[in-house]
């Protein structure tokens, strides 16, 4: 009888042993975790900017002697921002209650000893980056010589470019609105609209949310491409001369209003918006028209060639005249139209 | 026969063989000089030899033969030997506490075993948290809601970006083993929780059927940039542009829909595939837009 008992003893000790060793292990693993002594902060990456601070908040201007053909490269945090060509051989910034800043040349030409690259920015005082090299202030206005070549970055700037060579420009959010530029655009906004008029060269035109608008646009030489291309807004392209056009959103409409070019390939496509394109009656082009669930109406009679006979995802193909641009249109759900202009092809 | 005639029990025991040597040999002797008894052998050997054979199947089959139980007891050895580990060791142990000072030992040296894997577990991770930065960075590591730390892993365990809209970050080397120990923890139990799936649903609808020629390389492109796109749209976009993107993701998810249905009901509708791979296009163009705006806010940053 006593062996029995001693051995139960011996158990429980062990089964309490275990027990506890589990409860503290249990314990510790839920146990909710403490917040570390130690932190620094650093700067988390996030849709909106970090707030400009106007620690400067002065007006100031400066000029610099330069070469006629200079690039300029600046890059602009928060304002509205003016570019204007002129006739002189100099580059003026003026800044309107905003940062301080500096010019400095990165490169002289080798002909005329004038600079020929040139950076505009703040002078940070705080840790260097990116960001606080940018410019800043209620309104900033450049002038430049009519052949100078931007390079421009920013956050949220309103940008108007007028009378220069040429301009890339890339921007989180603001409009830009770019006129009489001769020698190519590149511009992109994630959140604003594009508008060019007067201008010429291979253009690229990108908004994620904004509308596009390209007016009176020329190739600067053979093989220029214009490109437009959106998610959410609407394309309007209008008397415009290149050859090349690709042109696609994805839920805004597009329009089409100007002449088809001899030996031309243009590419026009949504994904839900509707197609308009309004062309003269006199003009020459193969059409294909790819359509899903949308539809195909034309006012101008058109020579089909081929036309598959199926309920949905239809092709057509047709010429208007000779035939000789190359026009390709395809929406999953949109409609295309073409309307007949009376403007001489 | 005379007084010296054996009984008939003796008798049907020297048949059986049950009889003593002696017993046997004294009964030998006076049946070959007593014709009563050698009449009374023959009688019982007659019965027995009709009872055995008239029950001989009965007799064969309800009593085992040496041979059946050699079997018996070899299959005995046999599952003896192949028996589960477990199961000895449960004998053992029964065996075992039947003796109370072994029983004691055993829970002395259970107690200190688990007592020292238990210190070895936790020096292991404090071990595996302080010498590999790669697995946990300090901006892995991102502290929000007063003090939870957050650290995003995929199933695999590896790291992920933390969500960006954290403001602050941990230095790892500046912690002490305790709260390395509860980081730890905590990073358990947000990996249990949290399953980033590689493989986004639809590539997995349209891995189910069979591609359509060159439909495979947009789809797999598409499921590489929604993954990447996934853990930052939150943190890249405004409000204002998430309802947009959700909107034209809607628009072309439904597109690339309706022309699938369309192309699997006619193969030969070139149309359809066109649309259906512009549409691809215009999905890889959406998210790469949201890349775009990504890589230009840190370029800016």
């Amino acid at each position: 009888m006593f062996v029995p008992s001693k051995n139960l003893i011996c158990l429980l000790l062990f089964l309490c042993l275990a027990g506890g060793l589990a409860a503290d292990a249990v314990g510790q693993e839920k146990a909710p975790p403490k917040a570390p002594k130690s932190r620094e902060i650093v700067p988390g990456p996030g849709a909106e900017p970090p707030p400009f601070v106007r620690e400067d908040g002065v007006t100031s201007e400066r000029s610099m002697s330069v070469d006629p053909n200079v690039a300029v490269k600046l890059c602009v945090s928060e304002g509205t921002l003016k570019i204007n060509g002129w006739n002189r051989d100099e580059v003026r910034v003026f800044v309107k209650n905003g940062r301080k800043f500096g010019m400095k040349a990165l490169e002289k030409s080798a002909d005329t000893g004038k600079v020929n690259w040139l950076w505009v920015a703040h002078s940070p005082v705080g840790p260097p980056g990116p960001a606080s090299e940018c410019l800043a202030g209620d309104s900033i206005e450049i002038d430049a010589p009519i052949g100078t070549s931007f390079d421009l970055s920013g956050r949220a700037a309103r940008t108007t470019v007028d009378s220069i060579k040429k301009i890339k420009v890339k921007i989180v959010e603001g409009v830009i609105m770019l006129r009489n530029i001769t020698g190519g655009i590149n511009a992109y906004t994630s959140q604003g609209d594009v508008m060019v008029e007067n201008s010429g060269g291979a253009i690229a035109l990108e908004s994620t949310t904004g509308n596009i608008v390209a007016i009176e646009v020329s190739p600067g030489q053979i093989g220029d491409l214009l490109r437009a291309k959106t998610n959410s807004g609407a394309i309007t392209l209008q008397k415009v001369e290149h050859r090349q056009i690709e042109a696609s959103s994805i839920s805004g409409s597009l329009l089409f209003d100007g002449k088809f070019l001899n030996g031309g390939i243009y590419n026009f496509r949504t994904s839900n918006g509707s197609i308009r394109l309004a062309i003269p009656a006199a003009s020459s082009c193969t059409f294909k028209a790819t359509y899903g669930f949308g539809s195909f109406n034309s006012e101008i009679p058109l020579k089909i060639l081929t036309e598959n006979d199926s309920p949905r995802a239809r092709t057509v193909v047709a010429t208007l005249g000779d035939g000789g641009a190359a026009v390709s249109v395809t929406t999953s759900s949109g409609s295309i139209a073409i309307r007949k202009t009376d403007a001489k092809p | 026969m005379n007084g010296k005639c054996f009984e008939i029990g003796t008798i049907q025991a020297f048949l059986d063989g049950e009889t003593t040597p002696e017993v046997s040999l004294r009964l030998t002797q006076h049946v070959s000089a007593c014709d009563g008894c050698a009449r009374l052998i023959a009688s019982a050997e007659e019965e027995n030899s009709f009872v055995f054979s008239t029950l001989e199947r009965e007799l064969d089959t309800l009593v085992p033969t040496q041979r059946l139980w050699s079997r018996i007891n070899d299959s005995i050895a046999e599952e003896k030997s192949s028996a589960p580990f477990w199961q000895k060791v449960a004998l053992y142990a029964r065996l075992a506490l039947a003796n109370p000072s072994i029983t004691a030992a055993a829970v002395v040296v259970l107690a200190l075993g688990m007592f020292a894997a238990f210190v070895s577990l936790n020096d292991r991770v404090e071990t595996t948290i302080v010498s590999s930065p790669q697995s946990i960075r300090p901006n892995d590591a991102a502290p929000v809601d007063g003090g939870t730390v957050e650290i995003a892993t995929t199933a695999d365990g590896s790291a992920l970006p933390s969500r960006t809209d954290s403001k602050q970050s941990v230095t790892i080397s500046s912690l002490s083993r305790k709260e390395i120990r509860d980081l730890a923890a905590s990073v358990n139990a947000r990996s249990s929780q949290r399953e980033i799936k590689p493989v986004t649903a639809d590539y997995r609808v349209a891995a189910v059927d069979s591609y359509l020629p060159g439909e495979e390389s947009y789809v797999k492109t598409i499921s590489d940039l929604k993954q990447n796109v996934d853990t930052q749209k939150d943190t890249v976009m405004t409000p204002s542009n998430r309802v947009s993107y959700e909107r034209d993701m809607a628009v072309v998810n439904d597109s690339i829909k309706r022309m699938r249905d369309v192309v699997k009901t006619n193969p030969r509708n070139q149309a359809a595939r066109q649309v259906l791979y512009s549409s691809y296009q215009d999905k890889i163009d959406l998210l790469n837009s949201v890349a775009q705006r990504e890589e230009l806010i840190a370029s800016l940053r």
